[in-house]
């Protein structure tokens, strides 16, 4: 370790003695600065600091991306002034020396994203303070709750909607429905009804009801804490006004909660959140929140209409379960962890190339794992019907590169799965699992592979070889 | 076989080729090279660029694998990082950090060799004496000279007190002070038992330093052995004394036409060499302590440095025997000598000097063979380097600056 070590602080050194960090800080404060006054936003309070909150974190880790590649330069230049030559000459094993490289760029990581981590978290509070004064209480309130916070969301527990569905199924077939429809395929018929099914639970008609039960509600039920209902609503037929009159009940009786009633008149096709007393859940960690759709609402022309909860903006409940500083800190830790596997990727590619070919690599390396749900997409055109187009002997070779591609593809990360940013903004909490996923897959996993794999490279190539 | 017995380095049938992109060979750099250096020597590479020297020193560093043959250092591939934690590099160009300072320089190479902080300070604070740039620690590399640069590398090569060292144009880019401390250094190496291997351009350097040579040309040994066998010119002698009047030269000239039918072919006062006229000017301007912004002259050589390299118990017989049977010393280099330049014949010597025949060492004849361990080396008491007089003269290595120039 006193090698790996020695290496790395070599290229620490290098990175302040050549002025990348001082480069690095220059940027990182101008992006700061200059945000507040650049972002228009809303105007609201909360607006401006989610604006300022999903720019400086985005920026921040496309620059620190960028570093880390320009940072594996360092390994480049070795090869290419021939520092090589007397390092490799002392008793140096290569793999400690391509593992003190990496252990460089993540300190230096290490020390800029600590540095703009503390320049957001300081900022935010300057932005808190300079934003000029509001109507109301409610925005500050609202950055608060929304905002500069760590909540947690939860899905309603969804019905079992396929035994009705087979037994439809089943009464259908006894019936004889299916029996002139040509290639009747069973699996797709049942498929069907299973989603009729639920379409038809996530609609709630006139002056009809709807129950939501909530599981493992693990949050906070002391007096005076609160839990948030957030809910999007659509109707079949847009009311003229655009409002909707609806009833929210939540709490269960039937375990000694007290039950909390709201009536609401909200704006058709917005995200709406209702706060409502922690001590509507129940001791054993479930709730029950019910919908009652006022429609038709006496004296309003709205009778007939049916409100739909759509599976993409389910109704789901949010309730603390950290801080806005544990929040950033594990946002931080999640751009983290994509810098470490970047950082093995661009020493690989440093390994054998010249700087110039190694830095393309890296960079399509990035903008790849950026863009991993499209390649995903792109996965899914390669489908058997694709191949079935072909030949045996070209579908051979179809298939062959098919196999291929998916397997480059999935040593590509998605970073875009592993972007702590919206969630963050959201004041969503970026759970402890999520980090744990993406240390096990991006560091312990991916990076292990890719570092073995230019330690490998490193270590049978002749490092004073001329090409001629 | 003994640690003492072991070659530093031995290769058989060594070869590289360098390819193109398309791995088709484009260059042979070195052809079926048999090299053997043993403990104990100097050995000197020589060649006009292009070769092989620099792809040798490459291969036994590890830093170019060879296409054919094999190459050992101390027994092992040249890749085990055990051999060289027991040896030290000094490149040809300066490949140091440019944006590091002396002392961080000295200080990252010995973390390479896991040296104790302690140690690597005091190695660092006496390497920079040694190479004279103690005054210029804080300084990046960036900004040095070609010739300071040189320096520290040294410095960087001895961090490790190294078994074998490994000098690629040592002096190249040094001012003649600095050549002559550096060759001043690489001699008191060589007196501590270390192994040398010296690359260079400077044959002067070579020929002043080196036990044995070996010449390439085309990536091809063509000459090789101990370099005072190598240089010898058997069909002249040689004779040294004090100023002779001309008289006394006449009478010469007349004894070895009657003796031995041939001419004194030149009789010449023998000039002091440029290197010893140029540093006995710069020293004198030292001792007045004008000032300089590049290196001062060198200091002692690190203790560290001084240790002789262990030897074995059995080989220390062989070293004391080797010593029983050194050559006479070759004489003492006075200011006023002449030299006389006649045709080989011991029996005018022996009438010169009056001297029975049995004192005289007799020429070596027939063909070289290559002694079994390092050449001993013969004690000389005239023209002691800079180093060595820093050691109080404790060194026995001869200074062979001035054999075989009239």
């Amino acid at each position: 370790m006193t090698l790996v070590w020695a290496v790395a602080r070599q290229m620490v050194a290098e990175g302040v003695r050549m002025r990348i960090a001082l480069v690095f800080f220059g940027l990182v404060a101008l992006l700061l600065l200059g945000l507040p006054f650049s972002i228009e936003g809303d105007s609201s309070l909360t607006g401006a600091v989610q604006s300022f909150l999903s720019y400086s974190l985005t920026g921040t880790g496309v620059l620190l991306g960028i570093l880390t590649i320009f940072l594996s330069r360092s390994l480049s230049n070795e090869l290419v002034n021939q520092h090589v030559f007397l390092v490799m000459a002392k008793p140096v094993p290569r793999w400690q020396f391509i593992l003190g490289k990496w252990l460089g760029m993540a300190l230096m990581n290490f020390v800029f994203l600590g540095f703009a981590g503390l320049a957001v978290y300081g900022m935010v509070h300057w932005i808190r303070r300079i934003h000029p004064p509001i109507n109301d209480r409610f925005d500050k309130i609202e950055l608060e709750n929304e905002v500069l916070v760590a909540r947690h969301g939860l899905k309603p527990k969804l019905p079992d909607f396929a035994k009705p569905a087979e037994r439809e199924f089943q009464q259908n077939l006894e019936e004889g429905l299916y029996a002139n429809v040509p290639d009747f395929d069973a699996s797709e018929e049942r498929e069907r009804l299973l989603q009729k099914h639920e379409a038809r639970w996530r609609v709630v008609g006139p002056r009809d009801t709807r129950v939501f039960d909530f599981e493992n509600v693990l949050c906070d039920r002391s007096p005076g804490k609160e839990i948030q209902i957030r809910y999007k609503t659509e109707v079949s037929r847009f009311p003229d006004d655009e409002i909707f009159r609806a009833v929210w009940s939540v709490g269960d009786p039937s375990k000694g909660t007290p039950v909390y009633d709201a009536s609401v008149r909200h704006v058709v096709g917005r995200r709406h959140t209702l706060s409502v007393p922690a001590d509507t859940v129940a001791s054993d960690h479930t709730l029950v929140v019910q919908f009652f759709n006022q429609n038709p609402f006496k004296g309003e022309p709205q009778f007939g209409n049916v409100i739909e909860f759509r599976r993409s903006d389910e109704v789901e409940i949010l309730f603390v379960v950290g801080s806005f500083e544990g929040n950033l800190f594990r946002s931080l830790v999640l751009i983290y962890c994509k810098l470490l596997l970047l950082g093995a990727v661009a020493l690989l590619a440093a390994a054998v190339f010249s700087f110039p070919v190694a830095a393309m690599f890296a960079f399509s390396f990035y903008i790849l794992a950026g863009s991993r749900a499209f390649l995903g997409d792109a996965l899914d055109m390669a489908s058997d019907d694709t191949l079935s187009l072909f030949s045996s002997t070209r579908e051979f070779a179809v298939r062959t590169i098919t196999y291929v591609y998916i397997a480059l593809c999935r040593l590509i990360p998605n970073f875009a799965y592993f972007d702590p940013v919206e969630t963050f903004v959201n004041g969503r909490n970026v759970s402890l699992v999520w980090v744990l996923q993406a240390l096990s897959e991006l560091v312990l996993v991916k990076t292990s592979i890719v570092l073995g794999l230019a330690m490998l490279l490193f270590h049978r190539r002749e490092v004073a070889e001329i090409s001629v | 076989m003994t640690a003492r017995t072991i070659p530093v380095v031995q290769s058989a049938g060594l070869c590289k080729t360098f390819r193109d992109f398309w791995r088709r060979p484009r260059v042979e750099a070195v052809k079926d090279l048999n090299l053997d250096i043993r403990p104990g020597e100097v050995f000197g590479l020589l060649g006009p660029n292009g070769s092989g020297k620099s792809t040798t020193i490459k291969m036994i560093l590890g830093l170019l694998y060879p296409t054919r043959g094999r190459i050992s250092v101390f027994g092992k591939a040249p890749s085990d990082v055990a051999v060289k934690a027991r040896m030290g590099f000094l490149p040809e160009e300066s490949y140091l950090y440019r944006f590091l300072v002396a002392h961080e320089t000295l200080d990252y190479f010995g973390r390479l060799f896991r040296l104790p902080a302690r140690v690597r300070r005091e190695r660092s604070d006496r390497l920079l004496d040694m190479v004279g740039l103690r005054h210029e620690a804080k300084r990046p590399i960036g900004e040095y000279s070609k010739g300071m640069a040189r320096r520290i590398g040294l410095a960087q090569a001895l961090i490790n007190d190294p078994e074998f060292l490994i000098l690629d144009e040592p002096t190249s880019g040094l001012d003649p002070i600095g050549a002559r401390q550096i060759k001043d250094v690489i001699r008191n190496l060589g007196d501590k038992g270390k192994t040398i291997l010296l690359s260079s351009h400077m044959l002067a350097d070579v020929e002043d330093i080196c036990d044995r040579v070996m010449i390439l040309y085309g990536g091809q040994e063509r000459a090789a052995g101990d370099i005072q066998e190598l240089l010898r010119r058997r069909d002249v002698t040689q004779i040294m004394t004090p100023l002779l009047s001309e008289k006394t030269i006449e009478r010469i000239r007349q004894v070895v036409l009657e003796s031995e039918g041939k001419n004194v072919q030149s009789v010449s006062n023998p000039r002091v060499r440029l290197e010893d006229f140029f540093l006995s000017i710069v020293q004198e301007a030292q001792r007045a302590k004008v000032r300089t912004s590049g290196a001062t002259a060198g200091g002692e050589i690190p203790e560290f440095l001084r240790k002789p390299v262990e030897t074995a118990p059995q080989d220390v017989v062989q070293t004391l025997l080797e010593g029983a049977e050194r050559e006479p010393t070759l004489g003492v280099r006075e200011q006023k000598e002449s030299v006389v330049e006649i045709s080989a014949a011991d029996g005018v010597l022996r009438e010169l000097l009056g001297a029975p025949r049995e004192e005289l060492p007799k020429p070596v004849v027939g063909p070289l063979v290559k002694p079994a361990a390092a050449p001993a080396r013969p004690r000389v008491d005239a023209d002691v380097g800079v180093i060595d007089a820093l050691l109080d003269g404790k060194s026995n290595r001869p200074d062979r600056s001035n054999e075989g120039r009239p």
